[in-house]
């Protein structure tokens, strides 16, 4: 089976770098993808994971209190996460595309209630463009048509200890489709290896 | 040869609270001080002394006498600074002012006596001054500064002058602790016999130093003028401030960051020269009708470059609303720190940390510094105490993450949200959070644990089950055993 590339635009590969989460998956820099689902969070610390240099958290004081470094210590250094918490969607929105424009080559996860809107996107997408930074917007509820590069839809999978389905239902720049994604270093055992393996890609969802 | 003013304040700490209206100071009140594991009076009021309270009593004697007495302890800042401001007064008496810390001023009075009519009266004068700003003084005068020091706390008059060539004579009959020596020296002067300085005068001074040491002999000597000792004035603090005032009242936004560009300039000049930068800049606009305008601009670290802080600004002078236009402008700097020279970025790793400090100045100055943080490790075992967060900015702690040694959820909730169980079990079999049912499928735990004694928040005893549920969610649900029924939370979720 062709090894499929998933969230990689025809424009981003002259212009930007790309971020490889472990092989088959790559996220292209300068863009912004939406991920929406319960295990939302985990796509961005995934993500954040693989690229070096600060990370950025921007979102309602609720969503980014609840973060837990301790939690997260075991996929990314803690220190490296900068969290902002803002009051109303609109400082949400501004500080996301400060943050992208300004970055440089930094990760920016951004949590949303409802998706951005066309132009909302589109603002997004310019500043990650300018500032070659890879924006993460997190959807709790809907999405909306947006500029984004990629659409995931991520959920937690029951029947492994820890793994994750993740649904890329829009992209760009490439084909849709379904993975199944396990972390096999969470306890400890297999430290060389890549952290985040890929068991199964599943056709077209 | 010099001459020289002593100003000493004897009770500046009581004085301030005189100054600032205090209630307490109209009956009998003191100021203490923590000298030798004890408090001990320092200062006290004309009441407090008619009650029998004496300076060097210790606070419990004191109270035993005088049951009604209020008290206050010493603060040497804000005393400090009160210090300062009469430092910056004493610049009407003579342009040479230095410090004689913690209570005293010392001015180099050559050649400005005759403005206020003689010593005397130049004496005098500053005493009502003083007096005017109900703060308490004893002046000396004198040709050393060690003379007028000892005049000024040693001598029956409050304004004594020794003429130009007496002061040996003037200090004949003061005790020998007018002279700036250690305790010890005193008391081994003492017992030798030795209680006045006329008497030291008569000794050779090679004897004296083999027996009490050199600082005796060279006070002593400073004092009385054979070795000279003179006043070093202590300079201001430099102000970083531009101002500009205008023939017409101007209005667009372009106008006025021409104007900031320039105010800018003038101060990163000055900056670059001294090698500082500042923290924060304060924006002066002065409207012609609508008064004075504050904006101000904080920064992520110290900074010195005109172009930044017109970035900073230009948010707030969007937002500033100019309706017939401003013609007075000033610009300060605040927090002044001193600012290393630094290499010019060596590849990349410097630019992106410029970028990062710049972003946390933009973030920080719209949304409050306060809501762009960090995280720190805590040492403690309860999942919300094992970390804190800290204002990006504070640099009191090292950004270094000390690794918990337990699996954590990656969200932590607060406050645990309740669940609503369908099925009881332990833990539930079957439950409803956030408008969702869950089933569960395999469980791990209890975890128990129980807050350290200083805890201050909820001390009850936790059990913490790691559930796997079907519906595909790892959640942390949490109980407080010894409940009945027992009432479950969900308190974070694994990845």
């Amino acid at each position: 089976m062709a090894v499929q590339q998933a969230g990689l635009g025809k424009i981003t590969l002259k212009n930007h770098r790309v971020v490889s989460l472990g092989g088959v998956i790559q996220l292209a820099c300068g863009r912004t993808h939406e991920v929406m689902g319960d295990a939302a969070d985990m796509f961005a610390i995934a993500t954040a994971m693989h690229m070096v240099g600060p990370v950025l958290w921007i979102g309602c004081h609720n969503h980014v209190r609840s973060l837990a470094p301790t939690g997260l210590q075991d996929f990314l250094s803690p220190a490296r996460i900068i969290t902002t918490s803002c009051i109303s969607r609109q400082e949400v929105l501004w500080a996301a595309e400060q943050s992208l424009r300004m970055l440089k080559n930094g990760c920016v996860v951004t949590a949303l209630d409802d998706g951005p809107n066309l132009t909302e996107s589109r603002r997004l997408q310019i500043a990650a463009e300018e500032g070659n930074a890879l924006g993460i917007i997190l959807i709790a509820k809907r999405a909306q048509t947006s500029a984004a590069q990629t659409r995931w839809v991520c959920d937690a999978l029951p029947d492994q200890e820890i793994a994750w389905v993740w649904r890329l239902t829009k992209d760009k720049g490439g084909q849709v489709g379904t993975w199944k994604v396990g972390w096999r270093a969470y306890n400890g055992e297999n430290k060389d290896g890549p952290n985040l393996i890929f068991m199964a890609a599943t056709a077209a969802a | 040869m010099g001459r020289i003013l002593s100003l000493w304040l004897p009770q500046l700490p009581l004085d301030r609270r005189i100054r600032l209206g205090d209630p307490c100071t109209n009956g009998p009140f003191a100021i203490i001080v923590e000298n030798k594991n004890a408090w001990r009076i320092a200062h006290l009021t004309p009441a407090a002394r008619q009650a029998g309270v004496s300076e060097g009593l210790s606070l419990p004697d004191a109270r035993a006498i005088c049951p009604d007495l209020l008290t206050a302890p010493a603060d040497p800042m804000r005393e400090g600074s009160l210090l300062r401001a009469l430092w910056r007064w004493a610049d009407c008496l003579s342009p040479r002012v230095a410090f004689d810390p913690p209570d005293g001023l010392l001015l180099d009075i050559a050649g400005c006596a005759h403005l206020f009519g003689g010593e005397k009266e130049m004496g005098t004068h500053t005493r009502e001054q003083l007096a005017d700003m109900q703060i308490q003084s004893r002046i000396g005068i004198a040709d050393t500064k060690g003379g007028a020091r000892a005049l000024a706390r040693f001598s029956d008059t409050p304004v004594a002058i020794a003429a130009p060539g007496e002061t040996s004579q003037k200090l004949k009959t003061l005790p020998i602790n007018a002279l700036d020596v250690h305790d010890t020296i005193v008391r081994g002067l003492a017992q030798s016999g030795l209680k006045t300085i006329g008497q030291l005068y008569a000794i050779k001074s090679g004897e004296l130093a083999r027996r009490f040491g050199l600082t005796l002999t060279k006070s002593l000597s400073g004092s009385l003028g054979h070795e000279p000792d003179p006043v070093t004035p202590a300079a201001a603090d430099p102000i970083y401030a531009a101002r500009m005032t205008l023939p017409e009242p101007i209005g667009y936004k372009s106008d006025i960051e021409g104007v900031l560009k320039r105010l800018s300039d003038s101060i990163c000049n000055r900056f670059v020269k001294d090698q500082k930068g500042a923290r924060r800049f304060t924006l002066t606009v002065r409207c012609v009708d609508t008064g004075d305008h504050l904006l101000s601009v904080g920064f992520a670290r110290p900074c010195a470059e005109p172009q930044l802080i017109l970035q900073q600004f230009s948010r707030p002078l969007d937002e500033l609303k100019i309706e017939f236009g401003a013609d007075w402008f000033r610009l300060v700097a605040e927090h002044i720190e001193p600012m290393q020279p630094r290499q010019l970025a060596l590849g990349k790793v410097a630019d992106e940390k410029d970028s990062t400090a710049h972003l946390i100045s933009t973030l920080g100055n719209r949304l409050g510094f306060d809501h762009v943080r960090k995280f720190a490790a805590q040492n403690a075992h309860l999942p919300e105490q094992e970390f804190k967060t800290l204002e990006i900015l504070d640099e009191k702690y090292e950004p270094i993450w000390k690794a918990c040694p337990r699996k954590r959820p990656i969200r932590l909730y607060p406050t645990p949200e309740y669940l609503r169980a369908l099925k009881p079990g332990r833990p539930p079999v079957a439950f409803e959070w956030r408008r969702k049912k869950y089933a569960t499928q395999s469980v791990q735990g209890p975890e128990r644990l129980t807050s350290e004694w200083h805890y201050d928040g909820d001390k009850r005893t936790r059990d913490y089950w790691k559930v796997q549920t079907s519906n595909g969610p790892r959640l942390w649900l949490l109980t407080y055993p010894g409940e009945t029924p027992p009432h479950w939370f969900v308190a974070g979720i694994f990845p």
